[in-house]
């Protein structure tokens, strides 16, 4: 007689038996998790394409959520998000974890893709898994850029304008381009609902279907072996070589091999759930409002190199660089596997390949920084919003204190600070009259320079005199005022 | 399963506490400028550089002044407030004349500011209208040195304080803006009000209109010729 539990056991494993049989449950869990990997390839620094995964999964998942509620239409999107910002429980924080998880997504993918790019992974035979995951850089960046877009504030607007105005660029087709991107001439609702769509139906669905292909080709040629010195790819010879190396020290990637990549998923998710709770989510800044020129709009962290070389390359080189530059790089990078797939994997014997890795994160790092600190953008209300140190106040002329008034009136203070308070996109006017002589306040006054507007012809002879009879006196307590020692000593009028 | 574990507890954390240092709160809610109606933002963002607030001073005349306020009538704030000062470095605020204010926050603001009015500590004496003609240039130099001099020196050029009959000067501010000036004072910088420079002998209006005239009579134009020939001694 048997137990109950015991006939229960048997009933389970006829079920499974039944569904194994039409479907093949077990051949497939055997041949994917169950796959030989070299035992080498259980190392920390294999964890990062897994951790990629795990990324788009959570935004998987998150994003549904934020489906539910989420409108995308211009007139309410911006409602719906404050919606779920300020008053659904929790909303922020979901809004935080999918914004923190595209933060985390680009940046193990970027890891991911420089540990295959030293360790050689993209040489014979794995061509396309090097060249897919390089269509998965590419939607991924579209996924946040379109992410970004969704929030469809300021930021939003901003980051559609210059993906336009690059557009726009493009020879004989430009405007067209630009048209079939916003969807019209403008970016108003149509732009919403294409990006909408392109955000939650065609990338998402292009990554799913890419990165079966990708794991397929994992699959098929193999996880890359630990690159040993040394260990030359040869094309005749490589395909036995890593057999062999399997056969010698192969071990089921389920169970053997895959602890770490369960930690570092730990730390993964346990980082994105930080970042939201200690950040939170990213806006939304003010509505999209051309009319808004209170607006100082600023990129998501990814985008922020690109925002730097805006602003920062000549305009004579823009067009060239910015439609050449894409397609030069991405060229390099998809023949890569070709012109560069055999000879030493091992970093150590690459040293070319070191230096191009460092230069490009040093490059993208400064760039980076540059674009979060730069103060590029003017405080637009400074000029009526900002007050003047005592220091700065006291024991001024009546005209010095017009000069003040001037000051404030022609907006100088949305790029210039007094004591640190107001724009930064000038130096700090605080003791400008230590630095320089009255022609010379005058001359940048009028004539402007450097990044400066010329103000000649919007101000009167009385305000230039009052503004620079003001910044004249802005020199600190004790500190000769700027002189020029090529004059004689002239006495103050 | 540890793992699954920590993150479940860390899952619960949150749920729990709505105190996350990430948490948006309402304040940090985007406002259009429409949306801010609370006098101290409306004040902060858009006087406050020029006028301070009698903590923070600035270029132009302190609103945040007893006597000040005791002067001003409340439809001259209003409007000034909304239309500017033309030909100065008032800007105007309201919509209809190009600036960024609706009616009802300028309304807030007139409110606000003379509810900064503070009848306890106005002086004993009257005091003058806001607005009157320019008096006499002579009686205004006699005036003038009996109220003024000490600090503005002798003839005006400067002394102890700054020149007020610069001629760059002049030409930045109006004939309303001196006499402000000289009714209510900059006392925040060490001018005093009409009442207190001579200390038991307020300035009449008489005085007061006169100094005026003394003063804006000295406003040359660009050829540095005067504006306006004094009126022939009386
Ligand atoms: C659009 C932003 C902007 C505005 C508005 C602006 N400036 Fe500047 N200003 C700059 C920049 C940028 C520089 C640095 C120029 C350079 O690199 O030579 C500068 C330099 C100066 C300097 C020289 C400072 C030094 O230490 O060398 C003075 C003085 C100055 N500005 C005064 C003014 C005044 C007065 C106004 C208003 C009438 C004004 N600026 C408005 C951006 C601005
Ligand atoms: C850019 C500087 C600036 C800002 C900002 C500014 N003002 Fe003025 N304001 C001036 C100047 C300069 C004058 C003097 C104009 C003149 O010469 O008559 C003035 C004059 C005035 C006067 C009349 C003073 C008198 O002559 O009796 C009032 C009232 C006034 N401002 C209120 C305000 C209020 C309220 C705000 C904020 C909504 C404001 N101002 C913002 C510069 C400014
Ligand atoms: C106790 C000294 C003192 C007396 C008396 C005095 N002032 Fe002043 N006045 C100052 C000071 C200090 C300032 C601030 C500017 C400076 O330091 O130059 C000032 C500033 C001014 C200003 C410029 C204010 C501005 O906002 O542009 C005017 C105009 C002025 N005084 C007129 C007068 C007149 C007119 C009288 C006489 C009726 C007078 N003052 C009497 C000390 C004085």
């Amino acid at each position: 007689m048997k137990s109950p539990v015991q006939k229960l056991s048997d009933l389970g494993k006829d079920l499974f038996l039944w569904f194994d049989d039409r479907l093949h449950v077990k051949k497939i869990w055997d041949s994917t998790a169950g796959h030989h990997v070299p035992q080498s390839a259980g190392s920390w620094f294999y964890v990062f394409g897994s951790a990629t995964l795990l990324c788009f999964m959570m935004q998987l998942v998150t994003g549904i959520m934020l489906a539910l509620v989420y409108v995308p239409s211009a007139d309410e999107a911006y409602a719906t998000l404050e919606y779920l910002t300020y008053h659904q429980q929790l909303g922020w924080f979901l809004r935080a974890v999918h914004y923190w998880g595209s933060n985390f997504m680009v940046g193990i993918m970027l890891l991911h893709m420089t540990q295959v790019y030293l360790f050689g992974a993209y040489k014979y035979p794995r061509e396309i898994t090097w060249i897919s995951g390089l269509v998965l850089l590419v939607l991924t960046l579209g996924l946040a850029f379109t992410g970004q877009v969704m929030r469809f504030d300021e930021d939003a607007y901003w980051g559609l304008g210059i993906g336009a105005a690059i557009m726009g660029r493009v020879p004989f087709i430009g405007q067209q381009l630009v048209d079939f991107m916003l969807g019209g001439q403008i970016i108003a609702s149509e732009t919403l609902s294409r990006f909408f769509a392109l955000h939650v139906f065609v990338l998402p669905g292009s990554v799913i279907a890419i990165v079966s292909l990708h794991l397929r080709m994992v699959l098929t040629k193999g996880i890359n072996e630990y690159p040993v010195p040394g260990m030359v790819v040869r094309r005749q010879t490589y395909d036995k070589e890593y057999a062999a190396i399997i056969k010698k020290e192969g071990v089921p990637f389920f169970p053997k091999a895959i602890d770490k990549d369960i930690i570092a998923a730990a730390f993964v998710i346990g980082g994105i759930v930080t970042c939201a709770c200690v950040f939170g989510p990213k806006g939304p800044s003010g509505p999209p409002d051309p009319l808004q020129i209170n607006a100082s709009p600023r990129p998501d962290f990814w985008f922020l190199w690109i925002f730097s070389i805006a602003a920062l390359m000549p305009e004579q080189i823009e067009t060239v660089a910015l439609l050449a530059g894409p397609a030069v790089i991405g060229l390099i990078l998809v023949a890569l596997p070709f012109f560069n797939g055999t000879g030493e994997k091992s970093w150590r014997r690459r040293p070319v390949a070191v230096i191009i890795v460092l230069l490009t994160w040093i490059g993208l790092g400064m760039l980076t920084y540059l674009g979060a600190t730069s103060p590029w953008s003017p405080v637009m209300n400074a000029w009526s919003a900002q007050s003047t140190p005592d220091a700065q106040i006291l024991h001024r002329s009546p005209l010095q204190l017009q000069g003040a008034v001037v000051l404030q009136y022609k907006q100088c203070r949305n790029c210039h600070a007094i004591d640190g308070l107001g724009g930064e996109r000038g130096p700090d006017l605080s003791d400008v009259g230590m630095r320089l002589t009255r022609p010379q306040l005058t001359r940048q006054v009028v004539q402007g320079g450097g990044n400066m507007p010329a103000y000649g012809q919007n101000l009167s002879p009385a305000e230039v005199e009052a503004l620079v009879d003001y910044m004249a006196s802005l020199v600190p307590a004790g500190v000769p005022p700027a002189r020029d020692y090529t004059l004689p000593q002239k006495t103050k009028n | 399963m540890k793992h699954l574990a920590c993150l479940f507890l860390c899952l619960l954390l949150i749920s729990g506490c709505d105190w996350m240092p990430g948490r948006p709160t309402l304040a940090q809610k985007w406002r259009s400028p429409e949306d801010v109606v609370a006098f101290k933002d409306l004040y902060a963002q858009n006087c406050l550089a020029c006028h301070g607030d009698g903590q923070s001073k600035a270029g132009s005349i302190t609103l945040k002044n007893p006597v000040y306020l005791a002067a001003i009538p409340r439809d001259v704030l209003r409007s000034t407030i909304a239309n500017g000062v033309a030909g100065h470095n008032m800007p105007a605020f309201s919509v209809a004349a190009g600036g960024s204010l609706q009616d009802s926050q300028i309304e807030t603001l007139v409110d606000g500011i003379l509810a900064w009015a503070d009848p306890k500590k106005l002086p004993a004496t009257p005091i003058p209208p806001y607005a009157a003609a320019l008096g006499d240039v002579v009686s205004g130099k006699a005036a003038y040195t009996a109220s003024c001099a000490s600090c503005h020196g002798p003839d005006g050029k400067g002394g102890k304080a700054g020149s007020i009959v610069d001629k760059y000067y002049l030409s930045l501010v109006s004939d309303q803006y001196l006499r402000s000036v000289i009714i209510a004072g900059r006392p925040e910088l060490g001018c005093p009000d009409f009442s207190s420079r001579r200390p038991g002998s307020p300035m009449t209006p008489q005085a007061i209109a006169d100094v005026l005239a003394w003063i804006s009579f000295q406003r040359v134009n660009e050829f540095d010729q005067p504006l306006s020939q004094p009126p022939a001694q009386r």
